[in-house]
């Protein structure tokens, strides 16, 4: 199926309520469409084969439109991708819930009725999911007449309504801060002896408002490196992925060498998550000797990002049209090195962990979930790929240079943590195999295309970037003022997150640290925040030979 | 010399099971591939715990008694071991049953001060630990009585280090087994350190306590692990005897070493497991256990 098959089968059903049929580039559709038949189209382009991504809400009433939400759809299998806008009056922002076909847009209703005070009738959950407590009613923050610095006064003796426990269960508080969270963010879990019988996620306690920041307050040249503090593990995915999608909006040519150059950091990043990931699960379960190996072959990996970038983490590679240092041949004969050590070093991990009996015992049938139901609710990353779900951004809607690279996509169909753990692994050395192609195949030329005088306003661009975790989704409506109208940032633990409530159900309480912690849960992330840490003054410098002889006294 | 006996004991015990937790703790961060912290930490952790100011976070007494308690049964215990092979004034007075009655006292000390607390993690937490105590106590007590039925008495000058003493039987092979088994559990390490799982309860019994209560806990889980440990080196290991009691000390103690070895390294190579799949396993421990008994009762 193509776009334009799906566009006929659509105009076929709906007639007169669809308009403004609008390829916005290449793989990419664009329809309006009158928003009382919402939830038919959306329940339409589910059964076409579309996953639902995520929505976009706007606030378009400066130029006498009102507001407007825009669902997205993908359609893995064809390499194209769907946006389904519909608009409401200014007084009255209504739409109907998609919700109960699609799990998975819950949380984006529920955050537009934070942000935008849109009502969704029909929602099963309608309750705050993003603003403080003690946010007054009737500020919406990201309608444009709010000023983004607004600090409303806060107040006593509020706090979120928990669901209703079932019943014979008593109520256990993870978080706001416990050991196996590592940002804050509040389950209440529910159980029944050691049993879980539910759970109620209260998070974003961290949101900084980044996309109101942007659309206000900088401009399109420094949201990359603003992007990429949105996570601290996929910076390079978020700048990426952002300025993929300015540059999808403004139709802005990127040299293919720095195409290359891109998809060579987002490997590094991917085997130093997966790395990172691999260490934490194993700290979960209660196995630190795991997580202490994995960090140490994740180390060279760090050190050689520094020697690319200046940077351990947080590259600042990226920018718009292309990226900001080249790789000389003396970089490429340090990467294929550094490839080579990691690659023997995580084949003596797999080993170690697939034969461990005991990891089995704490990681199969843990956290359970059919195929079905993940794909209903719209899970991503190696969390899907666990559940037999062949979904895989890198391939479905090739990015960068990812056209010219072969690779595979590692799936399970175990449906559980071990399945995770299983495809984690060896998407490394799938890494791997990624980046030796793309040193060998990387052409000569510029590495930064000459930059536009001013960018087309009210264009749309959707990309996608295959995280560690899954697929990141960026939508960015082009503006006016040198920045974005509006930038949506969807990371991969938006939608695993949701799923976890019905992931952890009927497990043991001892599971909940891992099974959260399978889905690599990235609050800050989902929350949109940054947190700038700031020294006491003193300050000393410790290189790698002084921090190798603190932790290992000199082995390596 | 017998009066003084129990001293030295409790001198021994005081004083060298700090030791024995840091050897423990270098030994996994050497399998880690990391430095660790120096042998002597533990001493420098109890003397910082107990120089804090103790608070009573629960505000009732049962919270304040309960690190009291488990500290002195340990010590009662520690004392009239006869530790060395030597007959000491308060083994005589003792018997094994006695022993494990104690030994269960620090247990339920740390339930009473887990449940006063009433701290959610806390009490899940209590539930492990007397889902623990309650699989795993009647491999200790099989121990003892399986000295017991060999030389027809429970006095504890006989019935511990007997096993060994009266004939190295089949019944002491499989009891030998069965204990090394249970040994990871008896001193709460991994895959045992179920009740404290710091990842989902946050030291659980143990998290309301701060200070020199907490000092209390820890001292006494130290000394608890040390004696389990001499309890295995005196029961199974005959051939450390030589009857001059200094030497018999230090091989004791050399004996307790490598078993120290031994707890380090299972617990740096398993993950924890869940109380669910621990109790399937001290189950079948405690049907060999009783199979061990059998098997002495019928003189093998």
């Amino acid at each position: 199926m193509t776009q334009e098959t799906l566009l006929c089968t659509l105009q076929a059903e709906f007639g007169a309520a669809l308009a403004g049929p609008d390829p916005a580039a290449p793989k990419r559709l664009l329809v309006d469409i009158d928003r009382a038949r919402l939830p038919e189209i959306a329940r339409r382009l589910i059964a076409e084969g579309g996953r639902y991504q995520v929505g976009v809400g706007t606030d378009d009433r400066a130029r006498g439109a009102g507001f407007g939400i825009i669902h997205l759809f993908a359609f893995d299998r064809d390499g194209f991708a769907v946006a389904v806008c519909s608009s409401a009056p200014a007084e009255a922002p209504e739409f109907p819930s998609i919700t109960p076909d699609i799990p998975a847009a819950g949380w984006t209703e529920r955050e537009y009725r934070d942000l935008l005070g849109f009502r969704f009738p029909g929602h099963p959950k309608p309750k705050k999911l993003i603003l403080a407590d003690d946010w007054p009613d009737g500020i919406y923050p990201l309608r444009k007449d709010v000023p983004y610095n607004l600090v409303p006064p806060s107040a006593e003796d509020v706090a979120y309504e928990l669901d209703e426990a079932p019943p014979g269960t008593t109520t256990v508080p993870v978080g706001p801060f416990h050991t196996s969270l590592h940002e804050p963010a509040h389950f209440a879990v529910y159980v029944d002896g050691e049993t879980i019988k539910g759970c109620d996620y209260r998070g974003f306690m961290t949101h900084r408002g980044i996309e109101k920041l942007c659309q206000t307050q900088v401009s399109y040249n420094e949201i990359p490196f603003v992007a990429e503090r949105i996570c601290g593990i996929c910076g390079s995915v978020h700048a990426t992925a952002y300025a993929q999608a300015v540059e999808e909006a403004a139709g802005l040519p990127v040299p293919r060498r720095a195409e290359f150059i891109r998809v060579l950091m987002l490997e590094l990043e991917r085997i130093h998550s997966h790395l990172l990931w691999l260490g934490v699960a194993g700290h979960l379960i209660g196995f630190d000797t795991i997580f202490m190996h994995a960090w140490r072959v994740r180390e060279p990996v760090m050190w050689l990002s520094e020697r690319i970038t200046g940077n351990r983490k947080t590259y600042g590679m990226v920018v718009l049209g292309g990226v900001r240092r080249d790789i000389s041949p003396e970089t490429a004969a340090d990467i294929r090195s550094v490839l080579k050590t990691v690659e023997t070093e995580v084949l003596g991990l797999k080993a170690a962990v697939l034969k461990d009996s005991s990891i089995h015992k704490r990681t199969k049938g843990v956290g359970h979930m059919p195929k079905a139901e993940a794909v209903l609710w719209g899970l991503l990353g190696p969390v899907a790929r666990a559940r037999g779900i062949d979904i895989d951004a890198r391939r479905d809607h090739p990015y960068a240079a990812y056209d010219e690279l072969a690779f595979d996509v590692p799936t399970a169909d175990s449906c559980d943590v071990w399945g995770t753990v299983l495809v984690r692994l060896l998407e490394v050395f799938e890494s791997v195999k990624i980046m030796r192609q793309a040193l060998d195949k990387m052409p000569a030329g510029p590495i930064l295309a000459e930059p536009l005088e001013a960018l087309p306003a009210y264009r749309h661009g959707l990309s996608m970037v295959e995280a560690p975790r899954g697929e990141s989704v960026h939508y960015v409506i082009t503006g006016e003022e040198n920045r974005p109208e509006r930038w949506r940032v969807r990371a991969p633990t938006y939608n695993n997150l949701q799923g976890v409530p019905r992931m952890l159900l009927d497990n043991q309480f001892a599971d909940f640290p891992i099974i959260v912690g399978s889905i690599d849960p990235c609050f800050s992330c989902t929350d949109r925040a940054v947190v700038v840490e700031q020294g006491t003054g003193r300050r000393r410098v410790l290189g790698r030979p002084e921090l190798t002889a603190l932790s290992r006294a000199g082995r390596m | 010399m017998r009066y003084f006996l129990p001293l030295i004991n409790i001198l021994i015990f005081l004083l060298l099971a700090p030791l024995f937790e840091g050897l423990l703790r270098k030994l996994t961060a050497r399998i880690q591939s990391r430095q660790g912290p120096p042998l002597v930490q533990p001493y420098y952790d109890l003397f910082k715990l107990l120089g804090k100011e103790s608070l009573n976070s629960a505000g009732t007494w049962p919270f304040r008694l309960a690190p009291l308690l488990a500290f002195a049964a340990i010590l009662v215990v520690v004392a009239a071991v006869p530790f060395g092979f030597r007959m000491n004034a308060l083994a005589g007075r003792m018997d094994g049953i006695l022993v494990v009655y104690l030994l269960t006292l620090g247990g339920v000390a740390v339930l009473m001060g887990a449940l006063a607390g009433r701290n959610t993690f806390g009490m899940i937490g209590a539930s492990r630990e007397m889902v623990t105590m309650i699989m795993v106590e009647p491999v200790l007590a099989m121990t003892l009585v399986l000295g017991a039925v060999k030389l027809k008495t429970l006095t504890l000058a006989a019935a511990m280090p007997s096993a060994a003493g009266a004939g190295f039987g089949l019944s002491s092979v499989l009891m030998l087994a069965v204990y090394l088994l249970a040994l990871q559990a008896f001193v709460a390490r991994q895959p045992f350190d179920i009740a404290e799982a710091e990842v989902e309860l946050l030291e659980g019994p143990m998290i309301e306590y701060s200070g020199p209560n907490l000092a209390l806990f820890k001292y006494a889980a130290m000394m608890k692990r040390m004696f389990y440990a001499w309890l295995f080196v005196s029961a199974f290991v005959p051939v450390l005897r030589t009857g001059i009691y200094p030497l018999d000390l230090v091989l004791q103690l050399l004996a307790m070493v490598v078993l120290f070895a031994g707890i380090g390294l299972v617990g740096a190579t398993n993950p924890r497991l869940r109380i669910d799949q621990a109790v399937r396993y001290y189950a079948v421990l405690i049907v060999w256990a009783l199979a061990a008994v059998g098997l002495a009762v019928k003189g093998w």
